[in-house]
C-alpha cells in the first residue's frame, strides 16, 4: 500500500524526467557555460581565465548601445508591420477561406520551402542599383541615378518583414480559426456594428495569437544578423552582427558572451512588459 | 576602346571552357558560401574560451618518418586546376608518387576554419588534415600558438630551386620554417571607369565625396588598415598604434560622409560587376576573372602601395602523414605543375618560371594562356612587386587594439 502510493507520487516526476534532462543538457549547461565565459579575461594566445570581470558588461553596453537599440527598434517595427500585414490575411483565410483554407495556408508557406539565404540573396540581385528593377526605373527617368535601396535601413527592415511573415501569420490563423462564428452573429443580434464586433469579440479572442506571433517574430528578429549582413550597409549593423564578429572573427569569447546575455536580458524585459500590458489572464484564453 | 573590346571578344572566343567554368562555379558557390559560414558560426558558438599553451608544439619530430601512401588535404573552393570533373594536378601526383590524395574543399575563410580546428589543436590532438592552406597572418598566429609542424627543407628541393625570391624568408614565417606559399594575390583597387568617370590611381580617390555610396571597403581588418596606412605614408611594418588610430579616424570620416556603401567580404566582386560599386578595394585574382564578364573593369595597385598576401601550405601539428605532405609540397613547385595550377586558378604563381611555360602552352592551346601569362595580375611586373607590402605581424596586444578600432569602424 505504502509502496504503491510512493510510486504514485513519483510518477509525475518520472514523466517529466526526459524533458528535464533535455533542458539540462541543451539549455542549462550551455547557458551556464556562456555565463561563466562572459566573466573571463584573456586572449586565445594566453587562454581565458575566470576572473569575475563584470566590466565586460558595462564596456560592451557602452560601445554597442547603438546596435542594441537599433536591433530592438528594428524588432518593434518589423513585429508591428507583420502584424498589420498578416492580420487581415489570416482573418480572411480563417473565416472566409471555406474549403480552400489549406491551399491558402500553403500559399503563404510556399516561398519558405526554399532556404532563406537563397531568397534573401535574390533580393540583392533584384534590388541592385543597376538591376532589373531600379535600373529600369532609372533609365526611364522615374528615379534619380543616385537612388539606392540596398545598403539602407529600408532594405534590412523589408528583408526582415519578408523573412519573418509566416511566424506571425500561422499563430494568428490558429487563434482566429477557433473563433466561433456564432459569437459574431450574437454580437450583431445585440446591435453591435461591425467595428464594435471586431473590437469587443474578434480582437480579444485573437489576442493569444497576436501574443504568440509577436514573440515568435520579435525575438528572432532582434537577434538576426543575416539580413543586415546581406542587405545592409554601413549604418544598419545589428547586435547579432556584433556578436558574430566578436566570437568568430575577433575570437573575443567573453565579449561575445556578455553581449548575448545583455541581448537576452533586453528581450526578456521587453516580453515581460508586453505580457503585463496585454494581461496574462486574457492570454490564457 | 572599341578595338580593345573586339580584341577581348576574340580572346574570349578562343578561351577554353574551363576558365569560364571557374567563374561560373564561383558565382554559384556564392549562394552556398553564406549558408556554410552560418554553419561554421553555429559550430564556433560551442567553442569555449580555454587555456592554450604557446609552447605546446613540444618535440619537433614528426609522427612518422615514412611515406604512408595517404594525404589528407584541406583547401579553399576552386583553388586547384580542374578538367572534366578531374583534378589533373592531383591525378599526376597520385600517379607519380603512389600516394592517395583525399582532397577536400573545406576552407571558406581563415577565421571559421580556425574555429573548427582550434579545439583539437589547442589540446595537442591531431586534426584530420596533413596539409592546410591559410593566409600568411593566420600562419603567423598558428605558429605563435604552436599549431604547425616545422618543415624539413631537405625534402623540399623544388621549393629552393624554383620559388620566387619574394616568397622566400617572409616576415610572417622567417626562413619558411613552417610554411610554403600555395598561391598569392594583391589587395588593391578594382573599379569601373564608366561609373567613376575616370581613371583611379590613388587610394585617396576612394575618399572622394563624388563617389558617394559607390565605394566598397573590406571588412577584412588587415587589408583595410594596411592600405589606409600606406596611403597615409606609413609602412605597415613600422605602424604604431597612433598611426592606426589616425587611419581609423580617416576611415570613420569616409563612412560618415556616406562615401562607403558597405564593408564587404567576397561578395564585393558581384557588387562591382552589377554596378552597385564604382570603385572598391579588391583582390587581383577576382578582378582578372571579372574582366571576362566585363572587360571594362580595371584593377590597379594604388600608387601609395598595395598588399601582397600569400596563402600558404602548412602541416598541422601531429599530422598523421607528414612525409606525404612534404612530397606534395615539393611536387607543386615543379614549374610544369605550377603552370598547370595557375593556368586555371589565375592567382599569382609563386614559381616565376611558370610564366614561360604558359607562353609556350599558348602556342598550341590557344590565346587564353597568353592572357594569363601576360597579365600583371597573375605575374606582377618588378615595378608592381616593388610597391607591394606584407601585413604587419601583430603581437597579441596589438591585434586586440587593432580589432577594437576596426570594430568601432565597421559596426557603426
Amino acid at each position: 500500500m505504502a509502496a504503491k502510493s510512493e510510486r504514485g507520487r513519483l510518477t509525475p516526476y518520472l514523466l517529466t524526467l526526459p524533458g528535464v534532462l533535455w533542458l539540462t543538457a541543451f539549455f542549462v549547461v550551455p547557458m551556464v557555460t556562456m555565463f561563466s565565459v562572459s566573466f573571463q579575461e584573456g586572449n586565445i594566445y594566453e587562454g581565458y581565465r575566470f576572473t569575475g570581470h563584470w566590466q565586460t558588461y558595462t564596456d560592451t553596453l557602452g560601445s554597442y548601445s547603438e546596435q542594441f537599440l537599433r536591433s530592438l527598434w528594428y524588432g518593434l517595427i518589423v513585429t508591428a508591420a507583420v502584424l498589420l500585414i498578416t492580420f487581415p490575411m489570416s482573418y480572411w483565410i480563417a473565416l472566409k477561406g471555406g474549403k480552400r483554407k489549406n491551399l491558402f495556408l500553403l500559399m503563404i508557406l510556399l516561398p519558405f520551402f526554399t532556404p532563406f539565404i537563397i531568397r534573401t540573396l535574390s533580393w540583392k540581385l533584384i534590388l541592385g542599383d543597376e538591376g532589373i528593377f531600379l535600373g529600369t526605373l532609372k533609365n526611364i527617368g522615374i528615379l534619380p541615378d543616385s537612388y539606392q535601396v540596398l545598403a539602407t535601413p529600408t532594405a534590412v527592415i523589408a528583408g526582415l518583414i519578408y523573412n519573418f511573415l509566416p511566424f506571425m501569420a500561422l499563430p494568428l490563423y490558429v487563434a482566429l480559426e477557433k473563433l466561433d462564428p456564432a459569437l459574431l452573429e450574437a454580437a450583431q443580434d445585440l446591435y453591435s456594428n461591425k467595428r464594435e464586433t471586431f473590437m469587443n469579440v474578434t480582437l480579444p479572442l485573437a489576442l493569444p495569437g497576436v501574443f504568440a506571433g509577436s514573440l515568435l517574430t520579435f525575438i528572432p528578429v532582434a537577434g538576426d544578423f543575416i539580413n543586415a549582413e546581406l542587405l545592409g550597409g554601413v549604418n544598419t549593423t545589428m547586435i547579432g552582427n556584433v556578436i558574430q564578429r566578436e566570437i568568430l572573427v575577433n575570437l573575443d569569447y567573453p565579449e561575445g558572451a556578455a553581449i548575448s546575455f545583455l541581448l537576452m536580458a533586453g528581450i526578456l524585459l521587453g516580453v515581460f512588459l508586453y505580457a503585463r500590458a496585454l494581461g496574462t489572464e486574457e492570454l490564457m484564453g | 576602346m572599341t578595338d580593345r573590346n573586339k580584341e577581348l571578344e576574340r580572346l574570349m572566343a578562343a578561351m577554353p571552357r574551363r576558365a569560364i567554368t571557374r567563374r561560373d562555379l564561383l558565382r554559384r558557390a556564392g549562394a552556398g558560401a553564406g549558408a556554410l559560414s552560418i554553419g561554421a558560426f553555429l559550430a564556433a558558438c560551442g567553442v569555449e574560451g580555454q587555456e592554450t599553451d604557446p609552447s605546446a608544439s613540444g618535440e619537433d619530430t614528426y609522427t612518422t618518418e615514412k611515406v604512408a601512401g595517404t594525404l589528407n588535404f584541406a583547401n579553399w573552393p576552386l583553388y586547384i586546376d580542374r578538367l572534366k570533373g578531374r583534378r589533373p594536378t592531383i591525378d599526376d601526383f597520385e600517379k607519380q608518387s603512389d600516394i592517395t590524395v583525399n582532397y577536400k574543399e573545406v576552407i571558406q575563410d581563415n577565421e571559421s576554419f580556425f574555429g573548427t580546428v582550434q579545439e583539437p589543436l589547442s589540446n595537442d590532438q591531431a586534426i584530420e588534415w596533413d596539409i592546410i592552406v591559410v593566409t600568411d597572418w593566420m600562419i603567423a598566429r598558428m605558429i605563435r600558438l604552436g599549431y604547425l609542424e616545422e618543415l624539413d627543407h631537405s625534402q623540399l628541393s623544388n621549393f629552393e630551386a624554383h620559388a620566387g625570391e619574394i616568397y622566400k624568408d617572409p616576415v610572417y614565417d622567417p626562413s619558411n620554417a613552417h610554411s610554403v606559399p600555395w598561391q598569392s594575390g594583391i589587395t588593391g583597387i578594382g573599379y569601373n571607369p564608366e561609373l567613376t568617370g575616370g581613371e583611379i590611381t590613388s587610394f585617396d580617390q576612394l575618399f572622394d565625396p563624388k563617389l558617394e555610396g559607390k565605394v566598397g571597403m573590406f571588412k577584412e581588418m588587415r587589408d583595410t588598415f594596411t592600405l589606409t596606412l600606406l596611403s597615409n605614408g606609413v609602412e605597415p611594418q613600422d605602424a604604431t598604434i597612433e598611426d592606426v588610430e589616425a587611419a581609423q579616424k580617416r576611415l570613420v570620416e569616409q563612412k560618415e560622409q556616406g562615401i562607403v556603401r558597405n564593408y564587404y567580404g567576397n561578395e564585393y566582386a558581384d557588387a562591382l560587376l552589377r554596378g552597385d560599386l564604382a570603385a572598391t578595394m579588391a583582390w587581383s585574382g577576382d578582378v582578372f576573372q571579372l574582366q571576362f564578364d566585363n572587360p571594362d573593369l580595371k584593377f590597379v595597385v594604388p600608387e601609395e602601395g598595395g598588399v601582397l598576401w600569400v596563402d600558404n601550405m602548412a602541416i598541422p601539428q601531429n599530422a598523421e602523414h607528414p612525409i606525404d605532405a612534404l612530397e606534395f609540397m615539393n611536387f607543386v613547385y615543379d614549374p610544369e605543375i605550377a603552370a598547370q595550377i595557375t593556368g586555371w586558378v589565375n592567382y599569382i604563381c609563386p614559381v616565376p618560371e611558370a610564366q614561360e611555360l604558359l607562353v609556350k602552352q599558348s602556342k598550341t592551346d590557344g590565346r587564353y594562356y597568353k592572357t594569363v601569362a601576360e597579365s600583371p595580375l597573375v605575374f606582377p611586373t618588378p615595378e608592381m612587386e616593388s610597391n607591394l607590402y606584407s601585413y604587419k605581424d601583430l603581437s597579441p596586444d596589438e591585434e586586440e587594439q587593432w580589432q577594437d578600432l576596426f570594430g568601432e569602424l565597421v559596426q557603426g
